[in-house]
């Protein structure tokens, strides 16, 4: 009975919600060929960590990372309207603040340290996981707020698999996703195509001479296509070499806010991002070499204009990285890091290119009985030949019962300044300075299996950050230029609770999620400010959810209920937009045709509350609307957690 | 079977502890709810003040605009969507009087609104431009506006608002002045000065100026002045314009700097220039040479907009903070004191005296 308890337990941890204290292998053993862990999961000790379920992974499939980050995660995701960009405010920071990794490289741009949230489909992922608060000793430039990791998870010795879907929904949404593979014990290949298009054009009120206008919609209209690949290839007992390829096209009007009668603006992104890595696992000693190249590129067409604005980023990312076990309790890691990002654009048509190189530390205690876990990082970068902050971290887990864990972390954070920033013409400044500060934070984990299938989580978080040199852009005179301004002071606490309750045939979860994020700019840009001490614009101070999961032999459903509280969107917090509830819910219902292929058929509806709100000043969201979608897998067990 | 340590009652605690720190915790939060904007002053605005237009952030919607009676001496942070119930649009640029209606152009909403200057309620709208930056009657039902993006002036119908005809000026057009049936453009990118012959909407002249051509005012001499911001091999300067040889008489040039000149403008009896250069310049039209230093130094402030009184000779100073909040406009008299400050909207950038 206990066995089987823990066993649960283990799924549990596996699937998602808090990480009570963080038992995980050094390699973890995964249909027998073995893989290292990414060092965010090894040396992050005291950090809290979320795993996204693999059941709303899969529910999420055929959409973009912005609408699951904003559904399943305390990121405010600053998204301008359906489809269109999507950037975030994690921890009570800006959207550069959040580094987003694919496979351990950060797809953030070199250009402006962003990610447009809407050209990253889940799909990309098997794995989704929120580091919470600052990792800049492990990821180096902009991991400030938090970091979203993205992983893939090959198969081997699967045979043929292939699955595929279909969904459609309002406004003109249509989805398709279609991929195979196949693995023996040596070899596995995977191809995965996906397209999507959709015409936005969703009824929108708006204040015209005193009356309620209602109006659809115009320039929204969005198609994207794309394509992964990745082959695995087991060396031998210890070795393995991963290639992945990723091809991401992108065509996309730029709706009207509700102030503009009409917009002729669209934008098209392209981007092949490539990735490779090998990796050798030791008894004693793992290492891994890995490669990224990504190359991306924007044409921007403006009203009025004939001719694109056209952008171009190639970034190559290379690393070396070594691990060393001495006994149970030691683990030493150490690596090397460059980014080479070369881009043209607008603003410096001749190109400009950053260079960074980093070397980093890192050392991990364990107690041989697991209730003890301490880790220390450290990094130094370069960029460009000038020395970039030296940043650290050091963190420790302890198990004060067996269902109890404390945490706590510190770290030295940075983030460089951008191409953009240094170089843009006119205003671009090269002798900016890094943004740097300190982040720490405090938290209270437990897990608790009762009687009767009955299991409870939660996890209980304070955290405290300082950013000095915090980057904003201001007119200089006749143009914009950027300015290490302002000195941000971040705090906050974070609440997360799960209670399931499992019988033979159902189960029902219910989760909540609470976030209260304050950060305030501390220090005067200019004579009179009245912004001291007041919120940063867009970051909600509230924000919670709350979920409700109920499984049923093959059917289930869901619902979630998210608030975001006041944004500000004047830094004197004199005006603000209001405050607003969404309600989803899903149902789904799984059935075999045959004994190798199931199918799923599964219906959603957004914004039930028919809620009129905005994330961003103008920018209308979309109210009620609903999606139906088909799925097909053959030979190839859903990683969902359904029954 | 539990595990037996799960039942002690000491595991107890923590969890205790942690409700009461979460309750701690709550007790400290800060409140999010912010203070409710002006509203609106009930009835119409008083006859003697000035309306401030403030452009807002480009894109974002959040332009309004402002009055301050200087009979009462109060503010009102926004006219316009207290009186239509909605924001007014994208990046508010310029206001005019005329033919007892308020003429206010929204750059990036491409309109320029009609509403009542009493009570601000919106009468019409004239739609059809591309980026319109100034608005300039020509007669008494007919009105040039400056297009920035379009290459051209858009010449519209004040009976019917709506655009009759455009005035090819390739580059981009800025502020206008009228004189002598003559309305004389800048045009910022090439350095030029259109001249329009408003009974034919042709253009007659065209005067090289310097480059970044920004704003334009007339004398009491009848000569036209202009500033220009520099670039593309050319310095920052004052120019005077004789309007009879159409041409350029007198040249005040500065070094190229991180604050050039522009907003220049003239008090109400036409002998004294004023324009933004960081701080803010004074120019007597007989000085023989330009001023070298501020008049009102910028003292810290991002200083954003420049008003002169016809009527009395004050000046409104338009700080714009750090752009994304509300803007402080400072009132001074004829000699440079301090007489007051008020707050505006987001980035205040015009002036219209009423």
């Amino acid at each position: 009975m206990r066995g089987r308890v823990h066993l649960l337990w283990g799924a549990l941890l596996l699937a998602g919600g808090p990480v009570l204290c963080q038992d995980i292998q050094d390699s973890l053993q995964l249909d027998a060929v073995t893989i290292s862990a990414s060092r965010g999961v090894l040396f992050d000790a005291g950090v809290k960590v979320q795993a996204v379920d693999s059941a709303t992974l899969d529910r999420y499939i055929g959409r973009d990372l912005g609408e699951l980050l904003r559904d399943a995660s305390p990121v405010f995701v600053k998204s301008y309207g359906l489809g269109s960009l999507a950037t975030t405010s994690f921890r009570g920071g800006g959207a550069s603040h959040t580094a987003v990794l694919w496979n351990g490289f950060n797809l953030g741009s070199a250009m402006n340290g962003q990610l447009d949230l809407s050209l990253v489909p889940v799909g990309l992922a098997q794995e989704v996981t929120l580091q919470y608060g600052g990792a800049a000793a492990l990821w180096g430039s902009g991991a400030v707020g938090g970091a979203v990791l993205l992983g893939s998870r090959p198969a081997f010795g699967k045979g043929l698999t292939a699955d595929a879907g279909a969904s459609m929904g309002s406004f003109g949404d249509n989805r398709q996703q279609a991929g195979a593979g196949y693995s023996n014990d040596k070899w596995s290949v995977a191809v995965q195509g996906y397209r999507a298009d959709a015409r936005n054009d969703f009824p929108c009120r708006r204040q015209r001479n005193g009356e309620e206008e209602e109006r659809r919609q115009t320039n929204a209209a969005m198609a994207m296509n794309g394509m992964l690949a990745s082959v695995g290839h087991r060396i031998n007992g210890r070795q393995r070499l991963d290639v992945n390829v990723w091809w991401n096209d992108a065509e996309r009007q730029v709706p009207p806010t509700l102030v503009q009668d009409e917009s002729t603006d669209h934008q098209h992104d392209r981007a092949l991002r490539t990735t490779a890595q090998w990796q050798r696992v030791g008894d004693k000693a793992t290492g891994q070499v890995r490669a990224a190249w990504f190359n991306e590129e924007l044409w921007w067409y403006g009203e009025g204009t004939d001719s694109a604005a056209y952008s171009r980023l190639n970034t190559v990312i290379a690393e070396g990285e070594m691990r060393f076990r001495k006994g149970e309790r030691h683990l030493f890691g150490i690596g090397l890091h460059g980014t080479m990002a070369a881009a043209a654009t607008d603003g410096y048509p001749a190109g400009r290119h950053q260079d960074r190189a980093a070397l980093f530390a890192s050392y991990r205690f364990r107690t041989t009985d697991r209730r003890f876990i301490a880790s220390a990082s450290a990094r130094q970068e370069m960029a460009d030949g000038s020395r970039a902050p030296f940043t650290w971290s050091v963190g420790s887990e302890y198990q004060l019962l067996p269902w109890l864990s404390a945490k706590a972390n510190a770290s030295r954070l940075f983030r460089l300044p951008t191409l953009n920033d240094l170089y843009w013409t006119p205003g671009g400044d090269p002798r900016l300075r890094p943004e740097s500060g300190y982040g720490g934070e405090l938290g209270l984990a437990t897990g608790r299996d009762f009687r009767r299938g009955w299991n409870m989580q939660a996890e209980l978080t304070g955290y405290r950050r300082k950013m000095d040199n915090w980057i904003i852009w201001l007119p200089a005179g006749s143009y914009w230029s950027p300015q290490n301004l302002m000195e941000v002071w971040s705090r906050g606490m974070e609440f997360r609770g799960e209670v399931a309750r499992q019988w033979d045939r159902v189960s029902i979860t219910l989760g909540a999620m609470t976030n209260y994020a304050v950060s305030t700019n501390e220090r005067a840009k200019t004579a009179g400010d009245a912004s001291v001490g007041k919120q940063l614009i867009y970051v909600p101070m509230y924000s919670g959810a709350a979920t409700l999961e109920v499984a049923w032999r093959n059917f289930a459903i869901g619902g979630g209920m998210h608030y975001t509280g006041y944004r500000y969107t004047s830094t004197d917090n004199r005006q603000f937009l209001p405050p607003y509830t969404l309600l989803d819910a899903h149902a789904s219902w799984r059935f075999h045709a045959g004994h190798k292929c199931l199918l799923s058929l599964a219906a959603e509806g957004f914004n039930l509350l028919d809620e009129q709100y905005q994330a961003m000043l103008n920018r209308p969201m979309p109210m009620r609307h609903f999606q139906v979608g088909l799925r097909m897998h053959f030979n190839q067990p859903l990683h969902g957690n359904n029954p | 079977m539990m595990d037996p340590r799960y039942q002690r009652p000491l595991a107890r605690i923590p969890l205790v502890t942690a409700l009461l720190l979460g309750l701690l915790a709550t007790w400290g939060c800060r409140k999010d709810k912010p203070e409710e904007p002006l509203q609106a002053t009930a009835g119409p605005v008083g006859e003697h003040g000035v309306y401030i237009t403030n452009e807002g952030n480009f894109q974002w919607g959040n332009a309004s605009v402002s009055f301050y009676d200087k009979v009462t001496q109060t503010a009102t942070e926004d006219l316009y969507g207290p009186a239509n119930g909605g924001p007014i649009g994208d990046v508010c640029q310029s206001m005019v009087l005329h033919g007892g209606k308020g003429y206010v152009v929204v750059n990036n909403s491409g309109k320029v609104v009609v509403v009542d200057p009493g009570t601000f309620v919106e009468q019409a709208v004239i739609t059809g431009f591309q980026s319109p930056r100034y608005f300039l009657p020509v007669g008494d039902d007919k009105a040039y506006v400056s297009d920035y993006y379009a290459g051209k002036v858009a010449v519209v119908d004040l009976i019917g608002n709506a655009i009759t005809g455009h005035i090819p000026c390739p580059g981009t057009t800025q502020e206008m002045v009228l004189h002598g049936g003559k309305a004389y453009v800048v045009n910022e990118t090439r350095g030029e000065v259109h001249v329009i012959d408003v009974g034919t909407d042709a253009v007659t002249d065209t005067i090289v100026v310097n480059k970044g051509a920004n704003s334009i005012v007339q004398d009491a001499h009848g000569k036209l002045w202009v500033a220009c911001s520099g670039g593309g091999g050319t310095a920052p300067a004052i120019k005077r314009i004789d309007t009879q040889a159409a041409a350029v008489e007198a040249s005040f040039s500065y070094a190229n700097s991180a604050n050039n000149p522009w907003r220049l403008r003239i008090n109400g009896t036409g002998d004294t220039l004023y324009f933004l250069k960081g701080g803010v310049f004074r120019m007597a039209i007989n000085d023989p040479a330009a001023p070298t230093s501020a008049f009102i130094p910028a003292d810290g402030r991002n200083l954003y907009g420049l008003g002169v009184d016809p009527s009395d000779g004050n000046i409104y100073l338009a700080d714009a903070l750090d752009y994304t909040q509300r803007g402080v406009i400072y009132r001074y008299g004829p000699d440079g004191s301090l007489q007051g400050t008020f707050h505006a909207g987001i980035n205040p950038s015009g002036f219209c005296f009423k």
